[in-house]
């Protein structure tokens, strides 16, 4: 009886150690995959991270102030030059300057989703091509999806040149917050 | 006769090679579903189509890839040169774009057609992998939508960015992402073409592999069927390849007739061009403009994903206390689930189409869009010139690569008197950037490097036209209407300094056509 016993005790005991072994064939494969899983997620993610564009914070020269008068919106653009990745590229940013009010000036990007709005001579309003918000002509919300008015944008007067500041805003909210 | 194994091979019907080496015979038992005719034979041949398609998109994929550039700086004009100059190249490129919304609607037709049949209940992973692939094909669109980098790029990458910036709690980590930082830069084109071309198409690549090699779906089929079910596939396949056949004439005659729409390149687009998304997004651009504020994030995302996800679980939808409220829930639920993308779909874009064609401004500016995009089309192509920012000093060897074209340059636009400094030289071929006196007064209407803008006309290749040498473009900056310019065009002759002008009318005769 003791003898048989010692046998299957060394049995069971055997089986155990395959069964422990059988584990461990298992899970070495698995830790090592898991390992260079880990490990190139981590490089993947550091890799693919956004990098922060440098905005330029420059006044730029939109127009001498002599050219600045009636009672319309007046285009004009901003070439500022961004710098992200590995290029600085010139972008071309259109604004809106309001001779009558006091020369302030309105971003064209809409504060919906950021397409530009585009002044309808016909209606005197800010018509916005993608999603058909409507703004007066001094910029303030009408109708449409857009969360509020155009944006307006820093801008002074030195030398008889008004200059401005370019900058985004968070677009699709009510109050205005500034990006980057 | 020699041996017993070999004695019970002949006995046996024979192998055949087909069998014997390859898995299509797996393949085709994977693919085995209950025979139908008729109507509903032809139906399934939906199959078919979503097979060719998908392989044709592949395909001119992988053939525009030959000359495309994932650059803001090249992206557009490469795509002008496979338009304009690659021979085939604008039927391959229409071939992609039309090709893509094709997919998209025989891929829901294909969706209908398997829940018509019940197919979740028999082949839940024939099932999902349909409604996978139909959230990828979309996916791709959204960020192929991109890459010509044409303003309907530009603005389709701008509402991207908005929708996922205005999500809940990871609203601005998802734009960021998505833009590969804090504004849309050239990091984004090469992201979203890191996606369109690789990543995406790798996912499809996968779930069509688990559809095929992974799961096995015998389901109700006797091994004793089998054999009788083959033969009704073979016919199937005919059918199959039949219907491919004609919907692949159809696209190609389509794609011959109609070209995939390039738009002015994205830093050209005056405000009031009219950026419209390709046909399978129209009801995601109606919809935004009903939905004030972050909310539109939050259905435009949620909507469709919530659809997706829902048809995609059907198979699992069938649980105790479900059956004891509704008879069928599979079916309720999918056919509530089917007919509200159904509404959202054909209502939305049926409304886009209807609000533009209504209202006469809109309406006007489509039509002058089209016009200008034929003048495009029919204009020759300009090879892209290196825009080099002024910070950045010329290479000498480029100088002497770029002297060698200005020889030939100068005897048409007159020789510059006083080119000595190495920086005024830099600045009279036409590589140089413009002066800034340029950038702020002239590059509004005419265009950050003379390439004008919608209605003002662009300055490249002015040099060679009569009466426009850099003394006769001197003299028309003070005086335009002696040289026969009307208004808007105006006099700068008290605006600008005499050097100004010099330096102006010097880089504008030496733009290049």
């Amino acid at each position: 009886m003791p003898d048989t016993d010692s046998k299957q005790n060394k049995k069971a005991k055997e089986h155990e150690h395959d069964k422990g072994r059988r584990e461990f064939l298992f899970l070495l494969p698995l830790t090592i995959f898991a390992g260079v899983a880990a490990t190139i997620v981590t490089a993947a993610f550091r890799f693919l991270r956004p990098i922060k564009s440098v905005q330029p914070d420059v006044w730029n020269d939109v127009a001498p102030l002599a050219e600045l008068t009636g009672e319309k919106p007046i285009m004009r653009s901003i070439v500022a030059e961004h710098q992200a990745g590995w290029a600085s590229t010139l972008e071309e940013h259109f604004i809106y300057i309001l001779p009558h009010k006091g020369n302030q000036v309105l971003s064209s990007i809409c504060p919906h989703e950021g397409c530009n709005v585009a002044w309808r001579n016909e209606e005197s309003q800010f018509f916005c091509p993608c999603h058909d918000s409507y703004f007066t002509a001094e910029g303030e919300r009408l109708s449409g999806p857009s969360q509020r008015g155009l944006d307006p944008l820093p801008a002074r007067e030195k030398d008889g040149m008004l200059q401005v500041k370019y900058q985004t805003y968070v677009n699709n909210t009510e109050e205005r917050i500034v990006r980057g | 006769m020699k041996e017993p194994s070999d004695f019970t091979k002949t006995k046996e019907p024979r192998e055949s090679w087909v069998s014997r080496w390859t898995t299509l015979e797996d393949i085709e038992r994977t693919l085995i579903d209950k025979p139908s005719s008729g109507f509903e034979a032809w139906a399934r041949t939906t199959a078919g189509i979503v097979v060719m398609l998908l392989s044709l998109q592949i395909l001119t994929g992988l053939l525009l890839g030959f000359y495309y550039v994932p650059s803001t700086e090249s992206a557009h004009t490469a795509v002008a040169y496979i338009e304009k100059v690659v021979p085939a190249g604008s039927w391959i490129r229409s071939l992609h774009h039309y090709g893509s919304q094709w997919l998209t609607v025989a891929l829901l037709l294909h969706l209908a057609q398997m829940f018509w049949r019940a197919t979740y209940r028999r082949r839940p992973v024939a099932w999902m992998t349909s409604v996978i692939l139909l959230g990828l094909i979309f996916a791709s669109g959204a960020t192929g939508y991109s890459l010509p980098w044409d303003a309907r790029a530009f603005f389709g990458t701008r509402v991207t960015e908005g929708i996922a910036g205005g999500l809940p709690l990871i609203g601005s980590a998802a734009r960021e992402w998505i833009l590969g930082g804090t504004e849309i830069t050239p990091v984004t084109l090469a992201r979203f073409f890191a996606l369109h071309a690789l990543i995406i198409p790798a996912l499809i690549l996968i779930v069509l592999a688990a559809r095929l090699f992974v799961f096995r779906e015998r389901g109700l089929v006797s091994a004793a069927e089998e054999r009788r079910l083959e033969v009704w596939m073979h016919r199937q396949v005919l059918r199959n390849a039949i219907a491919a056949g004609l919907v692949f004439i159809a696209l190609a005659l389509y794609a011959l007739k109609y070209f995939a729409p390039l738009g002015p390149a994205a830093d050209t687009a005056a405000p009031g061009y009219l950026p419209r998304p390709g046909a399978q997004f129209l009801w995601l651009f109606q919809m935004l403009k009903y939905l004030p504020g972050r909310a539109a994030s939050v259905v435009a995302v949620a909507l469709p994903g919530l659809i997706l996800f829902g048809l995609a679980m059907l198979p699992f939808l069938n649980p105790k206390p479900l059956r004891k409220l509704m008879a069928h829930p599979r079916r309720t639920l999918g056919a509530v689930l089917f007919s509200l993308a159904f509404l959202l779909f054909t209502v939305m874009t049926f409304l886009a189409y209807w609000k533009d064609a209504t209202d006469p401004l809109v309406r006007l500016q489509l039509r002058r869009q089209q016009a200008e995009e034929i003048a495009f089309r029919s204009a020759p192509f300009t090879p892209l010139r290196s825009r080099t920012s002024e910070s950045v000093s010329i290479e000498p060897r480029t100088q002497t690569d770029t002297g060698k074209q200005s020889n030939t340059q100068s005897t048409d636009a007159s020789p510059t008197p006083g080119s000595d400094s190495s920086a005024n030289t830099s600045t009279n071929f036409s590589q140089g950037a413009p002066p800034e006196s340029y950038i702020t007064n002239c590059s509004a209407c005419h265009g950050t490097r003379g390439q004008g803008a919608s209605k003002f006309p662009k300055l490249l290749g002015v040099g060679l036209k009569p009466r426009r040498t850099v003394e006769d473009i001197y003299a028309l900056l003070n005086d335009p209407l002696a040289y026969g310019l009307e208004p808007p065009m105006k006099s700068y002759a008290n605006k600008l300094t005499e050097e100004e002008k010099r330096e102006i009318s010097e880089w504008v005769a030496s733009l290049k056509k």
